[in-house]
């Protein structure tokens, strides 16, 4: 339950704005996506500087005690900004800590994380489903230690993200792991991805000592992926915001026929269209983030909403605004391309859009 | 009954209890009324009440019905009158007849009119679009010429609802051809019930007659019911289009047929056709149902925005999003009829309902301004585009090239 009021929300939300728009302009984001790490380093100080890495973490545990409400608001910033940091990632790893119920790990692992170390969850295979069936690493009880064995993938930060919390496969059901970066038997392979902004590893477990964290199962993994949904629908609904405010600045001021394209109903119908897309968005983002922070009764079927609504909002704001631009947005050097990097890869994250249909249905009761 | 005198300056409490105790002396509930178009007798009784005792517009001046109450004291009788579930109070936020005569109006039509509109003994219509003004209303060619007292009217108009029991219509005519558009028109309260008036119900495509065509042929109204001055017209008209898109978003109806759960819940219908399995149907059906789902989040967000004194952007997207909830709605359930889908009539009440629903759409896609105007409103409103060029924006009218 989130302990933020209002006023601190918005002026939290504003900072982050004011530190991103200067320290995480367009040419940041360039130089940032060419290096190894895929974050910049003086950012991720400013960030827990702010507070903002603690952001979903307890008091108790040195967080500033939000919820789902503060983390989307954040979301629709970093997506605005396409901000590439762990910070969602440790946001993920924070909540399934919690949603272990294992309160010695959370006293051992949330100041960490609330500090700026960087976290990450490992909680899909290959196969990349993001389901039960996709899990592919199990783990083997050895007396009081537990080893894990099996492949991780689609691991955000997973290369570089110092605290992994795995979710394998036991004898009796699933459980949560923790597992340090560079622990014996751990390989860690760098993905290539699309979105040159983002960052995904492929995890080895080959026999690989853990600690396991409390006795959680699978509905630890789902409420933490509740959590993770909201978030990505922050970033999503706040990405399409953004490319749509560009494209309707570039529509006012490009010429040809010797009038603002944006008076051409061509692109002024476009326009307005995608402005139904990002608004629905940022709605949907924002319903699914006050229903999980509610526990209400809808929230299975608001955060599905959500999921799917956000992901082929950003998905269609991102491409038309390609096309809309025309061909300077086909060269290298037009951010148009970046943000629909994120939306094809954003679409993909956590399972398509056709799989939160269908969950969409179910929880309505078809 | 009479208006009463106008009352003191009273403090909220007294108003309060005075408003209280006048609808606990008063108020009775209503009847249900049956007829779309006009209101019970019952009702104008009623509503005579409420105007003579000057709860109906409160913010209006003491000389036309009003008690000069501030905002905040008119909203203290109006809290009254709902806490009641009493009708009548606010009809100057509402009423956008009267609201359009009182700010446009002479005193000798306000005197004519004013009160039975309030009251719904008078009725009204709008006398806006013809066949060669839809989206482009300024090139109206309606022709109001001066004849002594009155001006005569010759045209035509369309989509007027109500014209067969209205009193009095609406009317823009153009009154001067050698002006740009906007320039040369003027604005009328026309009176319907004479020889040169002539309504005839419109069928259609739905098979009903809820609009009618409007023929005048030598028409008269007198020049006291022109509002706001000659050639002044479309200014007038910007306060009284509210109204219109004030209508329309409330415009969207349900099936016609069907009163069971299967005929509004879109689940209930593909169970029920026996497609609920059909994982094609599913995402389909998810996305559908969603779009009225982000339609409501997206208007209890931007009430929640006004709430907070921010003017929301989201306000202007809801009658294209209810255009599109009705068409793909629409869509979806001749899909799960299939072939049902081709038949009509009282042993098919399924295929009429989404049949109905599928032509019914444009009702909402087209009237009050089509979708691409909104868009249009959209584009230049909301996100600032420049407007389109408009070849006949400057030119006299009698140049303006039609068809």
């Amino acid at each position: 339950m989130s302990t933020i009021t209002a006023e601190d929300r918005a002026a939290m939300t504003e900072s982050v704005r004011r530190l991103l728009a200067n320290q995480n302009t367009e040419a940041d984001v360039r130089r940032t996506m060419e290096t190894p790490q895929g974050y910049d380093d003086a950012l991720w100080a400013k960030l827990v500087e702010l507070g903002v890495t603690g952001l979903t973490i307890p008091t108790d545990y040195d967080g500033l005690g939000g919820g789902p409400v503060e983390l989307e608001r954040i979301m629709e910033e970093a997506g605005a900004a396409l901000l590439s940091a762990p910070l969602f990632s440790g946001a993920m790893a924070a909540a399934l800590i919690e949603a272990s119920g294992d309160t010695a790990a959370m006293q051992r692992l949330l100041p960490g994380i609330a500090g700026g170390r960087t976290a990450t969850v490992a909680f899909t295979g290959d196969a990349g489903t993001w389901t039960e069936d996709g899990v592919g690493v199990s783990a083997h009880a050895h007396g009081n230690h537990w080893a894990l064995d099996g492949v991780a993938s689609y691991v955000q930060h997973g290369a570089n993200a110092d605290l992994i919390i795995v979710v394998a496969k036991t004898h009796d059901g699933f459980a949560l792991f923790e597992v340090s970066q560079g622990a014996e038997g751990l390989t860690a392979e760098v993905l290539p991805t699309f979105d040159h902004t983002q960052r995904l590893a492929k995890l080895s477990f080959a026999h690989v000592d853990a600690t396991k964290l409390g006795t959680a199962g699978w509905e630890a993994v789902e409420r933490m992926r509740d959590v993770a949904l909201v978030g990505l629908a922050g970033e999503q609904a706040g990405g399409a915001r953004r490319v749509l405010e560009f494209t309707t600045q570039y529509a006012k001021q490009r010429i040809q026929f010797g009038r603002a394209i944006g008076s051409f109903q061509a692109i002024k119908h476009m326009a307005a269209d995608l402005l139904m897309e990002s608004e629905s968005a940022i709605s949907a983002a924002r319903a699914a983030a006050a229903a999980l922070a509610e526990n209400a009764a809808d929230k299975d079927a608001a955060v599905a909403l959500a999921a799917f609504a956000c992901a082929d909002a950003f998905s269609k704001v991102t491409a038309d605004a390609v096309q809309m631009h025309g061909g300077i947005a086909f060269t290298w050097a037009h951010p148009a391309h970046l943000y629909l990097r994120r939306a094809r890869a954003d679409a993909q994250l956590f399972g398509a859009a056709s799989m939160y249909r269908e969950r969409y249905l179910k929880a309505l009761g078809a | 009954m009479t208006l009463i005198p106008p009352p003191k300056a009273m403090s909220d409490d007294e108003l309060r209890s005075e408003v209280r105790a006048w609808l606990k002396d008063n108020w009775k509930g209503l009847p249900v009324s049956q007829d779309q178009w006009t209101s019970s007798p019952e009702r104008r009784a009623w509503m005579e009440k409420v105007v003579d005792a000057r709860w109906a517009v409160n913010r209006w001046p003491v000389e036309w019905f009003g008690r000069g109450l501030s905002d905040p004291q008119a909203k203290i009788v109006e809290e009254e009158f709902r806490a009641a579930r009493a009708l009548g109070a606010g009809l100057d936020k509402s009423q956008l007849y009267a609201i359009t005569a009182l700010a446009f109006g002479t005193d000798v039509m306000k005197n004519h009119v004013l009160k039975g509109i309030l009251t719904g003994n008078v009725n009204m219509c709008l006398l806006y679009s013809e066949p060669g003004a839809g989206s482009d209303l300024a090139g109206v060619r309606t022709r109001a010429v001066r004849d002594g007292d009155d001006f005569v009217v010759n045209g035509q108009k369309v989509w007027t609802s109500g014209a067969m029991t209205a009193d009095y219509g609406m009317l823009i005519a153009r009154t001067d051809w050698d002006v740009p558009k906007h320039n040369g028109i003027s604005f009328f309260f026309l009176p319907m019930k004479q020889k040169g008036v002539e309504v005839r119900p419109l069928r259609q495509v739905t098979d009903e007659s809820h609009f009618n065509e409007v023929f005048f042929t030598d028409a008269r109204v007198p020049a006291e019911f022109l509002l706001g001055g000659l050639n002044n017209g479309w200014r007038v008209l910007q306060t009284a289009l509210a109204y219109e898109r004030s209508v329309m978003g409330d415009g969207a109806r349900g099936p016609r047929r069907g009163d069971d759960k299967a005929s509004t819940d879109m689940i209930a219908l593909a169970r029920e056709a026996g497609k609920l399995n059909d994982p094609l149907v599913r995402q389909d059906l998810a996305k559908v149902l969603s779009y009225r789902k982000l339609n409501a989040l997206n208007n209890a967000r931007a009430k929640a925005d006004l709430a907070t004194g921010t003017s929301s952007p989201i306000m202007s997207l809801g009658k294209l999003a209810m255009s599109r909830i009705l068409h793909e709605e629409a869509r979806l359930r001749t899909t799960l009829l299939g072939a049902g889908s081709m038949l009509e009539g009282d042993a098919h009440p399924r295929a009429d309902d989404a049949n109905f629903l599928a032509l019914n759409a444009y009702f909402t896609s087209i009237g009050g301004g089509t979708d691409q105007i909104q868009r249009n409103i959209i584009g230049e409103r909301v996100l600032g585009l420049p407007k389109e060029p408009e070849v006949d924006r400057t030119i006299p009218f009698k140049d303006v090239r039609a068809g």
